[in-house]
């Protein structure tokens, strides 16, 4: 678990320090509505049924609260 | 004509000052018109484990879901988001509670038509927004209720998000609490002895004191569980969330999120029998009576670390990528992995394919159908609970129209999504899901 931390902390380190910053004219590709980051609100019926039906999905809905799920 | 110019000049300039923040700056409007979001879906699944019988039995079951999203713009910063939701379902497992419907031979693999083959979920959600002056730090709080028959919720919450580096690097912080209670229903052959006399015609659904006798034991020779109920019905959840996000170059964006869910409460579901190995079995019918319900710890807790990158490829194709680590305090590790790369066919449809993987570890407590001891403190045959892998292919098409120039009324159509998601488990469980949404601009904002 620790190793898989440090490994992820690493990653992300990376990642960060390769990062240039763009001005609001440069992010034509970024605010592409496909490169959101979010998911699509018609996927919210998938990430329900997932948080219902595996036990390691969802980290607000489904049987985490909000609704039993157990059917 | 130069007064009306005039006019126009002088209208125009008032509404941007309007718009201008105490700075001066000008300030867009965080959502410029009312969104209304319609969004329907289908699911189906089946499979032979259905935790209501124990781990073997039919897990047929259909649900109907329709949404209604409203966001509304109350002025420039702040936004009122309603959520209402409705899920009817019929499950062949949950009518198993009670499977002695008298219409035919009580079987785990047969449903019965007793009151618990259906049930409607309703969930409202109303969330309040408010961005500062220059849109770098967005405040969020959200209140939920969710209802079914046996079961009802109440969830709080909150979230902040700042933005900085020019809106390149989002950190966000969330956290939600939800006081869950139970109307604890048990399987049939276990509810707790009535007053009424037990009678030969118990099994049939025709008086409401049936089975609230010691049925079974009369029916069954032998057949004496030794069952307590729960002493709990609530069930609190507490979790807490970060969230980073960082534009990486013009073309890729990454995003890592971190979650820590506690739970304390019943997390046992009431009604999921569990059969020892160590214990005689006892049949009524085709169907065997339980020797207890499942019983799990009275407190979980998660972790769940992800990563999203997303990158534009061209101007018609896009890639969008996910991860996810979890595990948990009840043995469960599980990855996730996927993928979708949208597609623009025209400037106005695209096409979505997706891929995803998922597998996982099983919890400590769960064995399969009548592999439990007795002796154990903890079990459960709920296959949600098992180890197992799936994949799930998808296929989504969305049609969007950025001027909303087909109009219903003061309705602009923004935009009509499908999607189709087939999922397999590697054991026998597979479902399907249709799902439908539509998304309308009001003209003005309210």
């Amino acid at each position: 678990m620790k190793k898989k931390i440090m490994l992820l902390a690493g990653l992300a380190f990376i990642i960060l320090s390769s990062c240039t910053i763009l001005k609001e004219y440069e992010k034509v590709n970024i605010n592409d509505p496909d490169m959101a980051l979010a998911d699509r609100k018609i996927d919210k019926f998938q990430t329900t049924f997932q948080s219902y039906r595996e036990a390691a999905s969802g980290a607000n809905g489904g049987k985490t609260g909000g609704g039993c799920g157990c059917n | 004509m130069k007064i009306i110019l005039i006019l126009l000049l002088t209208a125009a300039v008032f509404v941007l000052h309007a718009q201008e923040n105490e700075s001066g700056e000008y300030k867009k409007r965080v959502l410029e018109n009312t969104e209304i979001d319609i969004l329907f879906n289908y699911y189906e699944q089946d499979g032979e484990n259905a935790a209501v019988t124990g781990g073997i039995g039919t897990e047929e079951l259909t649900d109907i879901s329709p949404t209604l999203i409203v966001a509304i713009p109350l002025n420039d910063d702040d936004v009122l988001t309603i959520n209402a939701n409705i899920s009817a379902y019929t499950s062949a497992s949950s009518s198993n509670i009670n499977p002695f419907d008298g219409a035919q031979p009580a079987d785990p693999f047969v449903a019965s038509s007793g009151a618990s083959k259906s049930d409607t979920w309703v969930n409202l959600i109303g969330s309040y927004s408010h961005s500062s002056d220059d849109r770098n730090r967005i405040w969020t709080s959200n209140v939920s209720v969710a209802a079914e028959y046996d079961y009802f919720s109440l969830g709080l919450g909150g979230s902040h998000t700042w933005l900085f580096n020019e809106k390149n690097t989002e950190l966000s912080l969330n956290a939600n609490i939800y006081f869950d209670s139970w109307s604890l229903i048990y399987p049939v052959e276990l509810r707790p002895q009535g007053n009424d006399e037990p009678d030969e015609d118990d099994y049939l659904l025709d008086d409401e004191d049936d089975f609230y006798g010691n049925a079974f034991g009369t029916l069954v020779p032998g057949y004496d569980p030794s069952f307590t109920e729960h002493p709990d019905k609530g069930r609190n959840s507490y979790s807490i969330g970060l969230g980073f996000s960082q534009i990486l170059s013009s073309k890729l964006i990454g995003y890592l999120s971190a979650d820590f869910i506690l739970q304390d409460g019943l997390l046992s579901t009431p009604y999921h029998r569990v059969y020892f190995s160590d214990k005689e079995d006892y049949f009524f019918q085709n169907f065997h009576l339980a020797d207890d319900v499942e019983r799990l710890p009275d407190s979980r807790f998660k972790i769940a670390l992800g990563g999203r990158l997303n990158y534009f490829i061209n101007h018609r194709v896009s890639l969008r990528t996910y991860y996810r680590f979890y595990t948990d305090d009840w043995g469960i590790a599980s990855h996730t992995a996927s993928i979708e790369v949208p597609v623009k066919i025209t400037d106005k449809f695209t096409l979505y394919p997706s891929y995803r993987y998922y597998m996982q570890t099983a919890a400590d407590y769960f064995a399969p159908y009548n592999q439990h001891l007795s002796s154990s403190e903890f079990y459960s045959s709920d296959y949600d609970l098992s180890e197992f892998s799936a994949n799930n292919f998808g296929f989504g098409i969305s049609y969007t129209d950025v001027f909303t120039k087909t109009k219903l009324g003061k309705f602009g159509l923004k935009s009509i999504d499908f999607k189709y998601n087939k999922y397999d488990r590697d054991t026998k469980f597979s479902a399907s899901m249709f799902s439908f949404g539509v998304k309308f601009i009001i003209d003005s904002a309210i």
